[in-house]
């Protein structure tokens, strides 16, 4: 079944701008994909992030589990899923400390922003993290020393 | 509670957030008199007798007023002698606290109602009617709908840049400031539970509430001594927008031809879209004084200003490689030298509101020299796995 930004929107109640091509088919991807300052990354090509054995696992609700939303109040990033299909963990431990959580679905599960419109989710294990920037030279070994702060678009 | 009789308290709700929101962003002339009238009731409220006024036209124009009075205002710190009465500044804080701490309590202990489990959207999500018709406690929706609403705009978004500004003018002295009207985020939380009747005060609770909500109505910011109170004007001019995505009225400071929150000696702060930056970013935000900011928020607010492309092409930055962006068909990712980073220009996957995409500067270290790899280690990922990216939005 082919679900649309319209479908969405209608089924969270949740809502994107106006500009967005509502009757767009949201594409379900198994891979490597961002939606603006957010990635959703395939567990197995991150396995330096591990999930704790004592991690709470919290199920993603019909109506979505807000992300992150920037310190200003703006722009939520929102995971959707059917009911009892998706669930959410922030037991995890990421050297790279970008991770926000790590989620496991069974069905395609939808990210939604306001800007960026919805992303589908293939059924799979994946982690989300979110984006930084830095500046300086420093990098020793693989970890980074410079200034970093994270992206929040 | 069936709809029909959840939907007034919602609306009663933001109606109350309303009035305390345009409270906090009102250029009116302080109302002196009912002002100092309240002054002097929390006064007697600690013991103290009434203090003659002296008013000025902006926080900052207090700071010499308040640096000549010396010890009259100084607060708690300078207590040598166990026997001496606190400062009456430190008095009216605890007065305070006191209060608020105490009414949280009793709003806490309450019985917890009726609580509907199907609520699994973070209610700063919900608009008030649709949380009320979801079973939402009204105590609960007022802590989202007036109370952080009105901590984010007036306390997050309007004091704080103020109040970072002030310190700069203040330097080393530390004086027990009121804000006012600014302080109308927790005069609104208590007073919305107890309009909506959910807390029932006692006289004398009451009686100090509404002596810090006419503060909050009638004037700015004040600082308390001994003998004498020093008052701030209102400002004169206050910019502000809507938050992008708030549901519940936020909104923050944003002006980008001049000052956002002026008073009327011209004393002020410059924001852009909720960022507080000097006042060069707005009036001339050259490429030397960019490169010259330590604070990378100030820097993208100035660049963002001019233009991404712009700024590149005046600041001569040198290209060091390009490449498509994976996942974002047909756009390109350029990587450029800047003084202490490099530059990743990207553009964004989903189109903007005038159909165009938005390009976008992120820094990255400077010992990156591939753009892939510089847009892979902005998500803490190899270029080889950023260049498996298959979709970006």
């Amino acid at each position: 079944m082919t679900v649309t930004l319209a479908d969405l929107t209608a089924r969270t109640g949740l809502d994107v701008l106006d500009h967005l091509e509502r009757e767009v088919t949201v594409p379900v991807i198994d891979g490597l994909q961002a939606q603006g300052d957010l990635i959703v990354i395939p567990r197995a090509l991150v396995p330096e992030v591990t999930v704790r054995d004592t991690a709470d696992w919290r199920r993603v609700p019909p109506s979505g589990l807000e992300l992150l939303r920037s310190a200003s109040g703006g722009n939520p990033h929102t995971l959707v899923a059917d009911a009892g299909t998706c669930r959410w963990t922030t037991g995890f431990w990421d050297v790279e400390r970008l991770a926000l959580g790590v989620l496991q679905t069974s069905a395609p599960a939808y990210l939604v922003h306001p800007e960026h419109g919805g992303t589908g989710i293939a059924p799979g294990a994946y982690v989300v993290r979110r984006q930084r920037e830095g500046s300086g030279p420093s990098r020793r070994g693989s970890t980074f020393l410079g200034g970093v702060r994270l992206v929040v678009d | 509670m069936s709809p029909a009789h959840d939907l007034p308290p919602a609306r009663q709700a933001i109606d109350i957030r309303d009035e305390w929101l345009a409270c906090g962003l009102s250029t009116a002339p302080a109302e002196r008199e009912a002002f100092e009238t309240a002054v002097r009731g929390l006064y007697e409220m600690v013991g103290a007798g009434p203090p003659r006024f002296v008013w000025v036209d902006s926080p900052a124009a207090a700071v010499p007023v308040l640096a000549g009075l010396g010890t009259q205002v100084v607060p708690a710190g300078s207590l040598l002698r166990t026997s001496d009465l606190p400062p009456v500044a430190s008095r009216l804080a605890s007065l305070m606290t006191d209060l608020r701490g105490h009414l949280d309590g009793r709003l806490r202990r309450r019985p917890a109602g009726r609580l509907r489990p199907a609520l699994a959207v973070p209610l700063e999500s919900l608009p008030p009617e649709e949380a009320l018709r979801h079973g939402v406690r009204p105590e609960r929706l007022v802590e989202v709908t007036v109370a952080d609403s009105l901590r984010t705009s007036l306390r997050d978004c309007v004091a704080a840049p103020l109040r970072t500004a002030f310190h700069k003018v203040r330097g080393q002295r530390h004086w027990l400031t009121w804000y006012g009207q600014h302080d109308a985020h927790w005069v609104a939380r208590h007073d919305a539970w107890r309009r909506l009747g959910l807390l029932r005060l006692a006289r004398q609770d009451a009686r100090q509430l509404d002596l810090w909500a006419e503060l909050a109505r009638r004037g700015g910011w004040w600082w308390p001594g001994e003998g004498v109170c020093v008052v701030s004007e209102r400002p004169a001019e206050v910019h502000w927008e809507p938050m992008p995505g708030g549901l519940h009225g936020q909104v923050r400071l944003h002006r980008d031809d001049g000052p956002a929150v002026r008073f009327r000696d011209g004393w002020g702060v410059h924001v852009l879209h909720g960022t507080h930056v000097p006042g060069w970013v707005i009036e001339d935000p050259a490429v030397e004084r960019i490169h010259a900011e330590p604070n990378i928020e100030v820097r993208r607010s100035a660049i963002e200003r001019i233009g991404w492309e712009t700024y590149i092409s005046r600041a001569g930055l040198a290209l060091v490689g390009a490449a498509p962006d994976p996942g974002n068909p047909g756009c390109e990712l350029r990587l450029y030298d800047m003084p202490g980073a490099r530059v990743l220009l990207a553009v964004n996957g989903s189109v903007e509101r005038d159909g165009h995409r938005r390009r976008y500067g992120l820094t990255v270290p400077t010992d990156i020299d591939d753009p892939i790899e510089a847009a892979g280690w902005s998500y803490g990922l190899s270029g080889e796995l950023y260049a498996q990216l298959v979709r970006r939005t």
